[in-house]
């Protein structure tokens, strides 16, 4: 099929749970998907707003992108619940995007809100399509392919974590390896997608941690239902869809199942800051966990090598648990 | 029973008042010092919002001096300030404080009735019907208050870059405002406030000024009260500008029961509107508000913008980078004041005399 044009997907954010979907869905429009380098080895930071780190690398592989394509994809997701919302800040994300490229590229946003209509992601693909000169029939065609896809994709999530190395996660077309050795330890790694599987913010730590012989479980596998048992209880219901989901999947590995849980946050994320707080009290007040926990702080000036002592120190207090309770039993 | 509240601004005048009028014992916080903020540091996270330890520093406080029961506002999303109860009950709990928590919703929903009726019920059984009878006048009178303090902290805004002997005005809204608190009945509290607005009309003024017009803007507990904002307001105003601002209690309480008619809600509207040039989607809080006040204060000929907000306030960094474009693309020159715990004090004093500065020769050179 020829090519109608290039249209330009920041790695940034949300791409860390989407992209497949939004890439088939264009690519079956006839566009071609073209996804930022990020910062690289020597990469500069655009600081447009003081933001949190996620932020501002949207920004920086937005600008990257701007003269590369017609079009720059970044919707304004304000919940992907039917109740629950997603952090503010992405709700102005659009608009910081074009004032940051000061209008040198047009941009798609269209709002993506499940709090209004259940299908608001389909209908919000269809008005990009129809930017984009697709019909109504075409759109929905490309978007169920990319939603089956989408579906596919994350059955092999964890197994891709893994084995594949990090900077390959969203290459889709890399088949995954087999695994190679045995790693004995269950390591449960909670925080929002894009702190999780961004190496630009973490400094590549999951790599690292399948180095020293951890196996790594995320909260992308847990159901909805196994978090919602968590929260159900609180007095308050947490309305940030991501909030709950790291609080619920928190309390959830802790209570069994891992030999740890390391919670990676980014500095100035206003949801984690708040939230971390209510998760280190409510378990003195509670009581009973007894899974070693590890909260990181990212942010640019984080070192792998100062992460790295940190999980290796984190390693040896599993391991010592590991050990202990053998002798118990 | 002993109920306490948080501070911001003038709220614990108008909070005592309900409290005192029906007969229900309070205990208001000590005055937001340095050691209440110290209190709610130690005891957070150090990128959670300022509010959110203030708040928590009133209560450590008010709690260690015996009060039991804490009354709070709720909010809804997508700001923090909507689960900072969630989090302080926890934190006050694992402090080994005991206390009672009361959310006053900010709508009335069947669930958030649900969620207050077990603290109802056992508040039930200590409150009188005299207590209960007595509410609604409580209630007005702590309506009237408010307005009553704030028809003077308006009165000293304008008073402020007029007056001959500097710091005249706020000694006298000071007594002004304790006249206000002492009052006992409506028909006093009258009185006060008149004796109140004399006193600020009778400062020393040089009428013969045209002061510079600055509006602040921001998130509303930092633009509202004086102790968290080191007194921007004041400090503007003594140096020869005259200060509006659009956030008042009056304004947020009528616009959560959804009673804002007339010139309040169009000029909310107003200020939306603008901001559309700039955000596509309401992000919540003041934000969009910010963006908007500015842009419509730059139409209004104002001299210039000062914009408030928390460290690490969610909605309020979206809206500082947009500002920044705003001031180039509208010229008019905005401040953007970022507050956290740190003693900046001088340093504010510093960047608002400068700011005054460079609009003054802005003015001149016009």
């Amino acid at each position: 099929m020829e090519e109608k044009g290039r249209i330009g997907i920041p790695r940034a954010l949300m791409f860390y749970r989407y992209f497949p979907l939004w890439k088939v869905f264009f690519e079956e429009l006839g566009w071609r998907v073209i996804v930022s380098d990020g910062m690289g080895k020597r990469g500069k930071l655009i600081y447009f707003e003081d933001s949190c780190l996620p932020m501002k690398l949207l920004i920086t592989h937005s600008m990257d992108l701007k003269e590369k394509v017609d079009f720059l994809f970044v919707p304004r997701i304000v919940s992907l619940h039917r109740h629950f919302i997603m952090c503010p800040k992405f709700r102005g994300a659009p608009d910081i995007v074009r004032l940051a490229t000061e209008g040198t590229v047009s941009i798609l946003d269209e709002t993506i809100d499940h709090r209004t209509k259940k299908d608001s992601m389909l209908r919000s693909f269809l008005k990009t399509g129809r930017q984009l000169g697709a019909d109504e029939k075409e759109g929905k065609r490309a978007f169920q392919k990319a939603e089956q896809f989408l579906y596919h994709f994350q059955k092999g999530w964890e197994d891709r974590i893994n084995r594949l190395p990090l900077n390959q996660l969203f290459q889709i077309d890399v088949p995954v390896p087999e695994e190679k050795k045995e790693r004995p330890l269950r390591v449960a790694f909670v925080g929002h997608p894009y702190n999780l599987f961004d190496t630009d913010v973490n400094k590549d730590i999951l790599s690292s941690a399948r180095s020293l012989g951890m196996r790594i479980v995320t909260p992308e596998g847990l159901s909805e239902n196994e978090i919602s048992a968590q929260v159900s209880d609180l007095s308050k219901e947490i309305y940030w869809s991501s909030g709950r989901e790291i609080v619920g999947s928190l309390f959830h590995f802790l209570s069994g199942g891992v030999d740890g849980v390391v919670f990676l946050t980014s500095f100035k994320c206003g949801i984690d800051a708040l939230l971390q707080e209510f998760i280190k009290r409510r378990l003195k007040v509670r009581g009973g966990a007894s899974i070693p926990f590890l909260v990181l702080t990212l942010d640019e000036h984080s070192g792998r090598e100062g992460l790295t002592t940190r999980l290796e120190a984190f390693k040896d207090v599993m391991e010592e648990r590991k050990s202990n309770s053998r002798i118990v039993t | 029973m002993k109920v306490t509240f948080p501070h911001l601004g003038t709220m614990h005048i108008f909070c005592k008042a309900i409290a005192e009028t029906s007969g229900i014992p309070y205990i208001v916080p000590p005055e937001t010092s340095r050691k209440t903020l110290t209190l709610g540091v130690q005891h957070s996270n150090e990128c959670i919002c300022l509010p959110f330890k203030i708040i928590l520093g009133n209560f450590i406080e008010a709690l260690k001096m015996g009060a039991d029961t804490i009354v709070m506002v709720g909010s809804g999303p997508p700001c923090r300030l909507g689960l900072y109860d969630l989090v302080q009950k926890v934190i006050l709990e694992d402090m080994g404080l005991h206390f009672r928590w009361l959310t006053i919703p900010p709508r009335l929903t069947w669930q958030t009735l649900w969620k207050n009726y077990e603290e109802t019920k056992e508040l039930k059984k200590e409150l009188s019907w005299k207590n209960i009878l007595l509410f609604p006048y409580a209630l007005r009178m702590g309506w009237q208050k408010m307005m009553a303090c704030e028809a003077l902290e308006k009165m000293a805004m304008h008073v402020r870059p007029r007056e001959v002997q500097q710091g005249e005005t706020q000694k006298r809204l000071k007594k002004a405002l304790s006249g206000v608190d002492e009052a006992r009945t409506l028909r006093t509290l009258n009185d006060a406030l008149q004796r109140g607005k004399a006193l600020l009309q009778e400062t020393e003024q040089d009428f013969s000024r045209s002061p510079l017009k600055i509006a602040i803007v921001g998130e509303l507990y930092t633009v509202m009260d004086p102790n968290i904002n080191r007194g921007v307001e004041q400090k503007l105003g003594e140096l020869g500008a005259e200060v509006t601002r659009t956030s008042w209690f009056s304004t947020h309480i009528l616009r959560s029961l959804r009673k804002n008619k007339g010139d309040l809600a169009s000029e909310r509207v107003r200020f939306f509107e603008a901001s559309k040039a700039y955000l596509g989607y309401d992000v919540g809080a003041e934000c969009n508000l910010s963006v908007g006040e500015a842009i419509v204060r730059s139409k209004e000929g104002y001299d210039g913008v000062v914009h408030l907000m928390p460290f690490a306030c969610m909605p309020e960094t979206t809206a500082s980078g947009i500002l920044t474009r705003v001031g180039k693309d509208w010229d008019i020159p905005i401040l953007t004041l970022i507050l956290d715990e740190q003693e900046i004090e001088g340093r504010i004093q510093t960047l608002l005399e400068a700011f005054v500065e460079m609009l003054q020769w802005k003015r001149k050179a016009a």
